[in-house]
């Protein structure tokens, strides 16, 4: 098999690595580069938890990308949000209106927040709820996790400040 | 039962068109193609076993989406879902198309979906897939001996299959120039949001004032393909659209389908609401998309 | 009761900033030196079947694999991954019927996905691809997939022990007539002016936490078996796998990681004992274990699913004279849980109204499906779901309004709870009922939405429901907390209570700090290290915050205790005229005269003599809380939800508009903690009322283990939520709480199902009730009409 030796940018730092070709981009964010705030919720691209944003916000499943297509990419995980230890408005958010429970789907819901709001920074409850499709959650319902979409893109948006 | 790692397998990366079809040429079907890959690598992780993955990622060229008011609509083999929801063109002219993108997958898939891949997964689900075959739309096939055009009407042979060769790579999808007075739709019926079609339909209505002069009427997960229903669009044809004539298409739906039960409904449901499907997605072409 | 300081605050949880990072560190994420990777092979050709061979030679030869092991190369031991045998007394076991049917790995398939062999390798990878080279042969066997088919007499008993695949019933040495019951039904019923009486079935609901099993094991060169694990009973499983091993458990270290949800799933042990199974075959050597979806969905428990027949009568006036009821349940293909839910779903049937006469019978069938076992709500959304679908067709015989029947008929303080001799002692559910018919608009709606015509009809339905904290008196509950003060006047709180997400670290730090009068940040739960944690039974029964905060508030007025007792020393006061605040011990009515906590705890640790006298200066000794919790009652959550929804009647699809949860929560702690349980309850409610059944097809091949197949109410199909918290203090509960982790899920379910009766007319009486139900009783409606 053979094996392909690329460059990721992950959360702004520089990467060589060597990956097999059937080296799925979670695998090698978690394994190889021990980034395992990704996390493998079903492998197969229905639940998020893999979720990644590529070349800025695009929100992709780790799970279902192969590494070696990658080459020369830059890739956000969760752990890349926070800058100097202030979190990301959008993590903030997500504390404040206690829409963390568990937390297995936390860092790919975060991102695909950051997503949907970069996309559309004033979404209405029903584009925030349809941006959302595709991260499942089991504890919360969802209910809390809009309200920090929203109230994270009112921060972002500087309205209330 | 998936597997956490897909077996082996070596993944090309050709730069361009030429070699990509070079490499098609010598791998044939010990070879699959991978332009999103969000239906390969699923399969990859089932029991699907293949030598050969290329990869269209460094292939220039193919994420061409672009409108022309008399070519109409080319989709590049690149093109994703997303690429489809962020065309005011495909909103505008093609609404079916944009209504089927918008409930596509996941945000996630339809960033890395494409059209293209929809089209030769053949599900008789696909919802892309479904609103292009009402809108038509001719394939762009090349192999090392040339290029071919297949219409969508004869691309889809049975469930998984199509008329693309082994060797052949699906380069773009060439849809028709809306003409005036087109109206287009699509709608399905899920178990939850987030999930495949149980039951799918899209119309494309050629309307002259309140008389259908011409329509193309077609359904998804009511058969091994994707599905035409001629009866349907030969009473839709010389019509006017009333709510009494729509309850009687509504009736006549079910004889032109042949649903199976399978795991997100069953063949009698979708024979009862098949019909019922079909009046609103008319309804909602008439309405621009309106919903009901 | 007074002001709190940090009780009833929405305090920052003490998980989510690694959480939102990601840097909480879960089973999967660890990764120690020297790793291996285990791959079990299980069988997904047949749902029951013999090994008639098994080859594991290939495989043996593949690359980087370090050993295959088959049945024999494990311990021959036969366990039970439940822990209910842990709960009870010794001469209770036998009325458990618990018996030890589960092997490591098996010859004799029950369920699909059952476990034949494994393979331990230098990577996932390669034990992935050497376990495709195990060969294996079956003779297949027949499969009985339902009670009704496994009962039959010529049906192969899946255990000797247990005749006629009867894995349980009540037994007659505590429930005469193998009943859980009160007066005579019989006689009830002839008093009856109304009987409702049919026939339901509950589905096999899945948990589906996010987080999919996954365990590292490693016998260490101590000989000391160390699990890696996100089990929610890190003590129990310590003790289970002592006993499987044989090992005492100062041998037996349970390494509990964040929890990726649990609801149920990661009660007991799950895959515990195969992991450790793989750890013993390569001393020194870290085995991980990782399921992939489909795998976790058939190795960990479910959600009961089965018949359950209900019988109601009413007098004229609306008077509950007697319900009866049987729920026959297809337990799986071992025995775990066999008896617990097959008692307490007829608990909360028991617990909810006054009828003169009740009689529940529950019965727990072997059959070739994956193992059932604890699901949030454990029998309470099977019985919501019946009981109060019931009561709803009860009251619209009688003419009488729901809400105002239930308010009328409810069980309340005074009267038996879910567990008979055992009173009610707080209960605010009439408050409930109210604020939720107000916040909807019950009135007006129900008025509304009586007589529609249009194709698509609104309806709106109740449903209340009882259950606990704690899982007292049935089971053992005790939880051991110490509480060791710092010299900085800091505490840490050392228990072994695990947090799935629900919040209860948080909550029990909140209640540590008031209790000792300090600020939140100054105390830290420590958790997770079974050699350092006293007993507790595990996060289950919404039981953490009651109990496990029981003892973390007893063992933090210990301290509390000692302080004052240290400051009376040294104030030469008597301790009943102090009083602290802001972490300062004054004397009562002295301004002048008060020494800091920070000064004895210091005093404490650093304890000098004073070289002018020769004395001690302060008191010595570093001071420690310790509490051995037994709870004194289980505090009984009430709640009721009144739903809002919307039916299609052309194509039978429900949208769900709006759901209003009135809770009896004795006292939030932490109101979001509560609120997210609602929440989050709410979401599974609805998906067992509407959308989520695991199902097999007649071969026992299961269809849908997987989020592509199985599906769950996602952002867009929730629908506007109100969440209504009645503080009633419960007397025995930490500063009132009550334990609020399951009640969420409990009457959506039978509140949804009503709302849908309200619109449409009909009754669905299979869960979930999908579009397909739906048109098809409205059809038969219509053809009946």
């Amino acid at each position: 098999m053979k094996k392909h030796t690329i460059t990721l940018t992950v959360n702004g730092e520089e990467r060589d690595l060597i990956v097999s070709s059937n080296r799925t981009l979670l695998d090698a964010l978690r394994d190889d580069l021990g980034f395992t705030d990704t996390k493998y919720g079903c492998g197969t691209g229905e639940c998020g938890a893999c979720t990644v944003l590529v070349d800025g916000t695009t929100s992709i499943n780790g799970c279902l990308t192969l590494a070696a297509t990658m080459d020369g990419k830059s890739i956000t995980t969760a752990a890349g949000l926070a800058r100097d230890g202030n979190l990301h408005p959008v993590q903030q958010a997500f504390i404040d209106n206690d829409a963390i429970q568990c937390g297995f789907c936390t860092p790919g819901m975060v991102l695909k927040a950051v997503s949907i709001l970069d996309e559309n920074p004033n979404p209405t409850e029903a584009e925030i709820r349809h941006g959302l499709e595709g991260s499942i959650c089991r504890c919360t319902g969802y209910t809390k996790i809009v309200e920090a979409v929203q109230d994270a893109s009112n921060r972002l948006s500087g309205v209330g400040e | 039962m998936t597997s956490r790692v897909m077996r082996e397998f070596d993944l090309l990366l050709p730069e361009s068109v030429s070699e990509a079809i070079t490499l098609l040429a010598t791998h044939k079907d010990k070879a699959a193609v991978l332009a999103g890959g969000t239906d390969l690598l699923v399969a990859l992780k089932f029991d699907y076993d293949i030598d050969n993955v290329i990869s269209l990622a460094l292939v220039p060229g193919l994420n061409n989406l672009s409108f022309d008011t008399k070519l109409g609509l080319t989709i590049g083999a690149r093109v994703t879902i997303a690429d489809i929801l962020r065309s005011d063109d495909v909103k505008k002219h093609y609404p079916a198309l944009w209504q089927a993108a918008k409930v596509f997958a996941t945000p996630q898939l339809r960033n890395t979906a494409t059209v293209l891949g929809n089209i030769l997964r053949a599900s008789p689900a696909g919802d892309c897939s479904l609103a292009l075959y009402a809108l038509g739309g001719t394939l762009i096939l090349e192999n090392t001996s040339g290029r071919r055009e297949v219409n969508l009407d004869d691309f889809w042979l049975s469930y998984g299959v199509t008329a693309r060769k082994d060797d052949e790579l699906a380069v773009s999808l060439q849809v028709p120039a809306p003409s005036a007075g087109q109206k287009s739709a699509f709608r399905r019926m899920t178990r939850v949001t987030e999930d495949l079609s149980k039951l799918n339909a899209a119309v494309n209505l050629q309307m002259d004032g309140d008389k259908c002069t011409g329509a193309r009427v077609v359904m998804g997960c009511v058969g091994p393909t994707l599905v035409r229903l001629p009866k349907v669009e030969g009473l839709l044809t010389g019509a006017i659209i009333t709510p009494n004539f729509l309850e009687g298409i509504s009736n006549i739906v079910g004889s032109e389908i042949k649903p199976i039960d399978d795991i997100r409904s069953s063949a009698e449901y979708r024979l009862k609401v098949a019909g019922v499907l079909v009046k609103r997605v008319i309804k909602q072409a008439l309405n621009e998309g309106n919903d009901q | 009761m007074g002001e709190f300081k940090v009780v009833g605050k929405r305090v920052e949880r003490v998980d989510v900033r690694a959480k939102v990072t990601g840097g909480a560190v879960y089973a999967a994420d660890v990764q120690l030196a020297g790793m291996l990777y285990g791959k079990i092979v299980r069988c997904y050709d047949y749902a029951h079947a013999r090994v008639t061979s098994l080859d594991l030679s290939e495989a043996a030869k593949c690359k980087g694999v370090i050993k295959v092991l088959g049945p024999k190369d494990v311990t021959q031991k036969e366990y039970n991954a439940s822990v209910l045998d842990m709960m009870v007394s010794a001469n209770m076991r036998g009325v458990l019927g618990d018996i030890d049917d589960q092997s490591i790995f098996t010859d004799h398939v029950k369920h699909y996905g059952d476990a034949i062999a494994a393979v331990i390798a230098t990577s996932e990878e390669a034990a992935e691809r050497a376990a495709e080279k195990i060969k294996v042969t079956y003779e297949e066997l027949p499969v009985y997939l339902t009670a009704e088919a496994a009962k039959q007499p010529d049906a192969l008993q899946f255990r000797p022990e247990k005749p006629g695949n009867l894995a349980f019933e009540l037994p007659e040495m505590a429930f005469p007539d193998n009943a859980y019951a009160w007066g005579d039904v019989e006689d009830s019923f002839a008093e009856a002016d109304i009987i409702v009486e049919d026939s339901f079935y509950v589905p096999k609901q899945k948990q589906c936490q996010m987080e999919p099993g996954s365990y590292i094991a490693l016998y260490d060169d101590q000989q000391r078996l160390n699990c890696w694990t996100s089990t929610q009973m890190p003590k129990l499983v310590q003790k289970k796998l002592a006993n499987l091993y044989e090992l005492p458990m100062t041998r037996v270290k349970i390494h509990a990681t964040v929890i990726g949800g649990g609801f149920g799933a990661r009660l007991g042990m799950v895959l515990e004992p195969e992991t450790c199974a793989l750890a013993m075959a390569v001393p020194g050597r870290p085995v991980k274990l990782l399921s992939t979806r489909e795998e976790d969905w058939v190795t960990s428990p479910s959600r009961h699913p089965g018949k359950y027949w209900m019988k109601m009568g009413f007098k004229k006036d609306g008077t509950p004279v007697a319900c009866d009821a049987k729920f026959e349940n297809y337990k799986g293909a071992y025995y775990v849980d066999a008896s617990g839910t097959a008692f307490t779903t007829g608990a909360w049937l028991g617990g909810m109204y006054k009828f003169d006469s009740l009689r529940y019978r529950g019965e727990s069938y072997y059959t070739n499906q994956s193992i059932c076992g604890a699901f949030r709500g454990y029998g309470n959304p099977q019985t919501n779901f019946v009981m109060e679908q019931m009561v709803d067709r009860g009251c619209a015989e009688l003419g009488v309004d729901p809400i105002e029947w239930r308010k009328k008929w409810h069980k309340t303080v005074g009267d038996d709870g879910w567990c008979i001799g055992v009173p009610y002692n707080s209960c605010a559910l009439d408050e409930c009922l109210d604020r939720a018919a107000e916040a909807i608009g019950w009135t007006e709606k129900r008025e509304k939405y009586k007589n529609q015509t249009g194709v698509k009809r609104r309806g709106i339905g109740v449903a209340v429901m009882n259950h606990t904290s704690g899982a007292m008196p049935m089971l053992l509950e005790h939880t051991v907390c110490d509480v060791l003060l710092h010299q900085d006047a800091t505490a840490t709180i050392n228990l072994a209570c695990s947090d799935m997400g629900q919040g209860s670290h948080t909550t029990l730090r909140q209640v540590a700090a008031e209790t000792l009068g300090f600020s939140y940040d100054d105390v830290h739960i420590a958790t997770g290290d079974t050699d350092a944690a006293g007993f507790d039974i595990g996060a289950h029964a919404s039981r953490t915050l009651y109990v496990g905060g029981g003892a973390v508030k007893q063992a933090c007025e210990d301290v509390k205790r000692q302080l004052f007792d240290r400051a009376a020393l040294e104030l030469e006061e008597d301790v009943s005229n102090l009083y602290m605040e802001d972490k300062i011990i004054h004397v009562k009515g002295a301004s002048n005269k008060s020494i800091s906590v920070q000064t004895i705890a210091d005093q404490g640790v650093n304890n000098f003599m004073n070289p002018e006298n020769g004395e001690l200066i302060g008191q010595p000794g570093q001071i420690k809380g310790y509490a051995s919790f037994f709870p004194p009652h289980n505090a009984p959550p009430f709640g009721a939800t009144i739903a809002e929804v919307e039916v299609d009647t052309e194509t039978g699809e429900v949208k769900v508009i709006e759901l209003v949860n009135a809770h009896d929560v004795g006292k939030a702690i932490h109101p979001g903690v509560v609120e997210g349980q609602l929440d989050g309850g709410a979401q599974q409610g609805l998906g067992m009322a509407l959308t989520e059944e695991t199902y097999y097809d007649e071969k026992g091949i299961c269809q849908n283990n997987s989020f592509t197949d199985y599906k769950m109410f996602g952002p867009s199909d929730m629908p506007k939520m109100t969440n209504i918290l009645v503080e009633n203090p419960d007397p025995t509960g930490p500063f009132g709480a009550k334990g609020v982790g399951e009640a969420g899920i409990v009457p959506p379910v039978g509140a949804t199902a009503n709302a849908i009766f309200n619109a449409i007319g009909v009754q669905i009486l299979e869960a979930p009730i999908t579009p397909e139900k739906i048109l098809k009783a409205l059809e038969e409606k219509d053809a009946n009409s």
